[in-house]
């Protein structure tokens, strides 16, 4: 069973692209003023990799997933900065008509809450239609059978799916909805944000299995976006971490969770409980995560938290240090010797 | 294969509407009989009764019992004796015929025929302003949903409200000051003039529409102001509903994503629609006052004065039956559009 349909239904880039974030600022309006959700954000992301994106609520992990698709919604807008995607150019200068036929047909965009995606009035296979009219599919047909191809592989009966409403289909089935529409119209940048955060741990497991697959055979290139260190380690190969509107860590998962070089990241993984051994040795982080009108202007956002605070902490933003194979943002990153955790 | 849009179960779902709509035909049934019930309690006991007093004025202009008994007999076509639970029995029995029996102010007149003329004078103009309203305030209520931050969502949002705080008789006196005297187009009261035949032909039915727009539109005025606020809000509500963001993520197109927002905010606005149209039957009570046309509102009030028990029981009785079979319209009609709701049952 081949899922690619047609290339001719497909224009535009069929190889995996790269994405550059290059200096991203996403400001929101509050009676505060416009404060940073991102603050001078930049991330390459390789092509026909699985990065992930990880970090606290409130870090900007939805925001910066939003820019990749220009939906920064209001009141927040994208200040500065430029989202460069291959095949697409800077997103962050499309608009109308173009930036419309680019969602859904170069990106797809899988929910945070996928389990209220569809509309409750309507069957799957009519929504299905109306992608393909919005997209101007000249085979609705052929569209319709690439859609039940996908559910098939999925595990779900592609048939009487599509003739389902929302309110007949379970939480997990609805998020693997969620996914055939990111996939059917053969999108290869495709940013999932939590896509398994309301389901239970089998139906997490199937779903990631189901994504690994599906981004291995189609060649895609694939963003997620987790709280949850454990769904990262399990699927991506590179990992970003963010904190307070910026990315912190960003390499190959196996080091950084490895051998964590930001104080955060080495927090992180510290309050994660281990299955075997003892819940104490599992440390929350103290303190709390920044929110928009608490993030610091000047210095590190992560210093109030930080078991290495240093006086330069105070007043200058951390320069961003390669380390190895990954970019490290913080000023005791390199300068001393890494604490490493043994579990 | 099979191919790509099966129904699925066809018969269930024919057989779930059956069997909704018996649960509705009983609890309607005896939805009408409570009414019926409560009505002729409080009806025949309200102060002053017709019968007994053209009775007494007859023995007091010197008649004997007997003769009097008769002349009152021979002039409502009936007489009510017995008990009151005697009566009652024989008010139900006669409904169970659909007879209503005969009007007590206008003599020899079945209370059908009253209410069935009163009827068709009164759907004209309720009916045609609840219509012109709902198809207007939706409209614009789709627009000051969307559009809330502009300068003209807000001018429709505060036309709303202002209209809909004002009563409806004020905006009928407003109407037919301005209309009438002031500029005096239109005509002050009555359904249609005197000297056109009634019939399909050009000069009755000009007549008609003459004289049913200022009722037209002060009820159009009256309700605009209810449906653009209650369809401003259900706009704003589903726009901030999850699946028309995801929609506009999937790059679907303005038209569509437009046709999701309205469906799903139109949907609690028709259970108000089919409500107000079985409402409809109870008349507009201030508007025919105003413009003096002969509808069940009119009639209603006009028995009440007259104490005429059979009319003001059959005015009760067919707005309970309009508002029931309106209940039961608007919940069929909700389980056509809503899937939710049919496969729910």
């Amino acid at each position: 069973m081949t899922i690619d349909p047609d290339p001719a239904a497909a224009p535009g880039p069929h190889a995996a692209p790269g994405v550059r974030v290059r200096d991203l600022t996403v400001v929101y309006r509050t009676p505060l003023g416009e404060l940073p959700a991102l603050h001078g954000v930049s991330l390459a992301i390789e092509p026909g990799t699985i990065t992930g994106l990880v970090g606290e609520s409130g870090s900007g992990k939805s925001t910066l997933a939003l820019s990749l698709l220009n939906a920064v919604q209001p009141p927040g807008r994208i200040a500065a900065g430029q989202v460069e995607i291959d095949g697409l150019g800077d997103v962050t200068r499309l608009g109308g008509e173009e930036l419309r036929r680019a969602r859904g047909r170069h990106l797809g965009y899988v929910f945070q809450a996928a389990q209220n995606s569809l509309n409750p009035l309507k069957t799957v296979g009519k929504q299905l239609l109306d992608l393909g009219r919005s997209h101007g599919v000249a085979d609705p047909a052929a569209l319709v059978h690439d859609a039940r191809l996908l559910l098939d592989r999925m595990g779900l009966p592609g048939a009487r799916v599509l003739d389902s409403c929302q309110h007949e289909l379970s939480g997990g089935m609805r998020q693997r909805v969620g996914i055939m529409f990111a996939l059917v119209l053969n999108a290869h940048l495709v940013i999932l944000d939590e896509p398994t955060t309301a389901l239970d741990m089998i139906t997490q497991a199937a779903i990631l299995r189901i994504i690994r697959e599906i981004h291995k055979e189609r060649g895609l290139t694939t963003l997620i976006v987790t709280h949850d260190i454990g769904v990262a380690a399990e699927v991506t190969d590179r990992l970003a971490v963010m904190y307070g509107g910026r990315v912190v860590e960003h390499g190959p998962t196996t080091e950084v969770l490895g051998d964590p070089g930001h104080p955060y990241t080495q927090g992180l993984i510290r309050a994660i409980p281990r299955l075997s051994g003892d819940i104490d040795a599992a440390r929350a982080l103290p303190g709390r995560p920044p929110t928009l009108g608490t993030v610091p202007v000047d210095g590190c956002v992560f210093r109030e938290r930080c078991p290495r605070r240093m006086d330069v902490c105070e007043t200058g933003e951390p320069p961003v240090a390669w380390l190895g194979d990954r970019t490290v943002a913080c000023h005791a990153a390199g300068a001393a010797p890494r604490e490493k955790e043994h579990a | 294969m099979t191919p790509p849009t099966t129904p699925t179960r066809p018969g269930s779902r024919t057989r779930a509407v059956t069997r909704r709509l018996a649960g509705h035909l009983a609890r309607g049934l005896a939805m009408i009989w409570v009414v019926t019930t409560i009505s002729f309690v409080i009806i025949r006991n309200i102060p002053g009764d017709p019968v007994r007093g053209q009775y007494e004025t007859l023995i007091e202009r010197g008649m004997s019992p007997d003769q009097a008994e008769r002349a009152t007999a021979a002039l409502y076509g009936f007489l009510p004796t017995g008990s009151l639970w005697d009566q009652y029995t024989g008010y139900l029995a006669a409904l169970a015929h659909l007879d209503l029996g005969q009007s007590l102010s206008t003599p020899g007149t079945e209370v059908t025929t009253l209410i069935g003329s009163a009827a068709s004078w009164t759907v004209l103009p309720v009916l045609g302003g609840t219509l012109l309203s709902f198809l207007l305030g939706v409209t614009l209520g789709v627009y000051a949903g969307i559009r809330r931050s502009g300068r003209l969502g807000d001018l429709l949002s505060i036309s709303g409200s202002l209209l809909h705080g004002v009563p409806q008789y004020v905006i009928g006196l407003l109407m037919l000051a301005i209309f009438t005297t002031l500029w005096p187009i239109f005509p002050a009261g009555g359904p249609v003039d005197v000297e056109f035949t009634p019939g399909l032909n050009a000069g009755y039915l000009a007549s008609l529409i003459h004289h049913a727009t200022l009722p037209v539109l002060t009820y159009a005025l009256a309700s605009y102001g209810g449906w653009v606020l209650a369809m401003k809000s259900s706009v704003a509500t589903v726009l901030g509903d999850d699946f028309i963001l995801a929609a506009e993520l999937r790059g679907m197109s303005r038209g569509v994503v437009f046709r999701y927002v309205a469906r799903n905010a139109i949907l609690p606005l028709f259970t108000i629609l089919a409500l107000s149209l079985g409402m409809l039957f109870g008349g507009a009570i201030f508007i025919e006052r105003i413009f003096n046309y002969p509808g069940l509102g009119l009639l209603l009030v006009n028995s009440i004065g007259a104490r005429d028990y059979a009319l003001m029981g059959g005015t009760f009785l067919v707005t309970t039956v309009a508002i029931i079979i309106a209940n039961i319209a608007a919940d069929l009609l909700y389980a056509v559009i809503d899937p939710r709701v049919r496969t729910a049952s």
